[in-house]
């Protein structure tokens, strides 16, 4: 194994961040490579918290952009600090000097707000990692502007001319695949697709992320998250699902599951009503022994 | 401009193993995988980072550089797999998770049984979706199970359904109010509040106000009729949701015959063939009787939540029902109080002589806001005009 994933994979590790043999190599390659890192997987499988911990990892800042519907370049890119232009102007008054001149002060750098996209590219020493989440909920045109400014790194900006990035900022995408994404921006990228964890390494991920919670719940829960999987649900659980979970009842002080704590804490796991139903005729029909000696 | 943490410079990967990667490149693309040059040497280039000893590792790399979504994996494998042996490029290589052979339509020793016959003609190797290359290597064995014709659409008439959805799924997702709406980034200065605002400020305008035309925030949830009667038109009516599930996020996609399924998870980001594959495997009432006021109930009774005023719902069935009309009626009218708008699509009016006569047809009509053909590609386009809130 190169010397480079281990190490990776030994560091996420430290930074509680359960990852394996594809995760780690396909982070190191993105760093290597210099090409972005598209990261795409069911909802709460850690997709996110993949950016998060190779910053702290590469000891680099970590800038985020959130995707949203009807996000535009202006916000993710930069805009002018209007009030503080008009400041400037009402100060600047009587004061002697060409028009030519107070404009030039007036469109520089110390009126530009940095939006996420610009505070990358032109970021100071160590190369940011730039988040770029859920992109799949940005349109259509949006995906082609974040493709013209991944390819090289630099911008436009018509009154102070062309900005180009000292140092590549290492680039984390992530999808939940609501939309597909086009061709081009994935072509672009070296790709990574997040499974569900298999039981032993989501029961590490437990363990690790949830002090003071008892090995046989432990084993308990993520045998029922694991079982419920498998089955036709409208909305599978993640991750962070079972984290959310194990939290409430290691607050609750459970050590072992029965029927009635499973009731009273299932919304930490189910977020739609009919799940609820499905899970409850599990209940009734005391199959909950057999959903948590799931096993993998 | 290296990276911390990763070592000082590319060693070039020996010749030979070049060689291998070009033609695993030959190998994916014969499986419908694009590699293009550009990605050959990204490949080229990571190879000279990994360990070439570990091929686990060279399988990861390899992958994560030349595969750009999960549907091609398998594919990967196993190119990767033959060329391997083929060049020797590694010695032994070692046993790769094998070809989910359970996934074919015609693995059946395997146990699990095949899908219904019309899903089977539907994945005839002439339903390739555009994005799809047609010498899929699987095509043979999927003649040889003995397909029925499927005359009326072509691929030439996939290709057009899949467009039409696109469209259809760029006015929901793009649709603009024409009223402005306050906003913190807006496209145009609100001169109104600016100027409203400065009187704080002593007349001086020392923020700008901005406005932006408002988004609607239209949702579509589309139940569509698989049942036996419906079968020659189901089949494009859910490529149509298929493309259109993957275009515009706020869609939700269910399929009934005599009791419901969600589809919207199965449909989503997978292709087409593959989607009806799984679709087969969930949807167990496909081609059969239809209950459609039992459905419409089951609907409401767990996913009523989807449903709100800014939510055209789209009802795609030919109306016989086999339930109690009584039933549909309710289940309607419940339907037509939620939401937005209530489409159905009824692919027998397409008959010039067609009259809402079936006994559900009748019991549903009062609740319909709009009633229209769902038979041909023109129907559909003309809905379009109505799917705006």
């Amino acid at each position: 194994m190169n010397e480079y994933i281990r190490r990776i994979q030994e560091v996420m590790e430290r930074e509680a961040y359960i990852t394996d043999r594809q995760i780690a190599t396909s982070v190191f390659l993105a760093s290597a490579l210099g090409k972005p890192l598209l990261v795409e997987g069911h909802p709460g499988v850690g997709k996110t918290e993949i950016a998060k911990v190779l910053a702290q990892t590469l000891g680099a800042d970590l800038i985020r952009l959130q995707c949203y519907e009807g996000l535009d370049a202006n916000t993710a890119l930069y805009e002018w600090n209007y009030p503080r232009q008009l400041l400037h102007i009402k100060l600047g008054e009587h004061a002697p000097g060409t028009i030519a001149e107070k404009e030039a002060t007036l469109f520089s750098v110390e009126y530009l707000l940095k939006r996420p996209l610009l505070a990358a590219i032109t970021h100071h020493g160590t190369p940011p990692v730039l988040l770029i989440d859920e992109v799949d909920r940005s349109d259509e045109e949006f995906e082609a502007f974040l493709l013209e400014i991944l390819s090289d790194f630099q911008v436009t900006i018509p009154e102070l001319g062309t900005i180009r990035a000292e140092s590549r900022p290492v680039v984390v995408l992530t999808s939940n695949r609501t939309r597909e994404l086009s061709e081009a921006l994935r072509r672009r990228c070296l790709y990574l697709w997040i499974d569900y964890p298999s039981f032993e390494k989501e029961l590490r991920i437990v363990r690790t992320k949830v002090p003071g919670l008892g090995e046989q719940l432990a084993r308990e829960i993520t045998g029922v998250l694991q079982s419920l999987r498998k089955m036709r649900l409208a909305k599978h659980p993640g991750v962070a699902e079972s984290l959310d979970w194990a939290a409430a009842l290691v607050a609750l002080h459970a050590d072992h599951l029965d029927e009635a704590v499973v009731r009273d804490t299932m919304g930490c796991f189910l977020k739609d009503d009919a799940d609820f139903q499905v899970l409850e005729r599990e209940l009734e029909a005391g199959r909950l022994q057999a959903l948590a000696s799931f096993a993998g | 401009m290296t990276h911390p943490s990763a070592p000082a410079a590319d060693a070039p990967p020996p010749a030979d193993l070049l060689a291998t990667v070009v033609s695993l490149c030959r190998a994916l693309r014969e499986r419908g995988v694009a590699a293009t040059p550009a990605e050959s040497i990204d490949a080229a280039r990571a190879l000279g980072r990994v360990d070439l000893g570990d091929q686990e590792e060279v399988r990861l790399a390899l992958r994560a550089v030349l595969v750009n979504r999960r549907e091609d994996f398998d594919a990967f494998d196993e190119a990767f797999r033959e060329t391997w042996r083929a060049s020797g490029g590694l010695p032994s290589p070692i046993p790769l998770p094998g070809r989910r052979r359970d996934l074919m339509p015609n693995a059946t020793p395997g146990g699990r049984k095949p899908p219904p016959v019309s899903l089977q003609n539907w994945m005839k190797p002439s339903d390739a979706d555009g994005g799809e290359p047609l010498n899929v290597r699987a095509a043979s064995d999927r003649e040889s199970l003995g397909f029925r014709d499927f005359a009326q659409f072509g691929a030439d008439d996939d290709e057009a359904v899949r467009a039409l959805a696109r469209r259809i799924a760029r006015r929901l997702a793009l649709r603009r109010s024409r009223r402005w709406k306050a906003s913190r980034r807006g496209e145009r200065i609100d001169l109104r509040r600016t100027v409203r605002a400065s009187l704080r400020t002593g007349g001086e305008a020392v923020r700008l106000e901005q406005k932006t035309r408002a988004r609607r925030r239209t949702s579509l949830v589309a139940l569509c009729d698989v049942s036996g009667s419906m079968e020659l038109y189901s089949r494009v009516l859910l490529q149509f949701l298929h493309a259109l599930q993957n275009t515009f996020a706020r869609v939700e996609s269910f399929a009934f015959a005599t009791r419901l399924s969600r589809l919207t998870p199965l449909l989503r980001g997978v292709r087409y063939r593959e989607s009806l594959r799984d679709v087969g495997r969930e949807v167990q009432d496909f081609a059969g009787g239809t209950r459609i006021g039992a459905s419409l109930q089951a609907f409401l009774d767990r996913h009523a939540g989807l449903v709100d005023r800014r939510t055209i719902v789209l009802i795609m069935s030919d109306g016989w029902d086999v339930g109690d009309p009584e039933v549909l009626a309710e289940a309607m009218r419940v339907l037509h109080q939620r939401a937005g708008r209530v489409i159905w699509l009824n692919p027998l009016m397409g008959a010039s002589d067609y009259t809402p006569g079936t006994r559900g047809m009748q019991a549903a009509l009062p609740y319909i806001d709009i009633l229209a053909p769902g038979h041909n590609l023109n129907a559909l386009e003309r809905l379009v005009r109505h799917l705006t809130l």
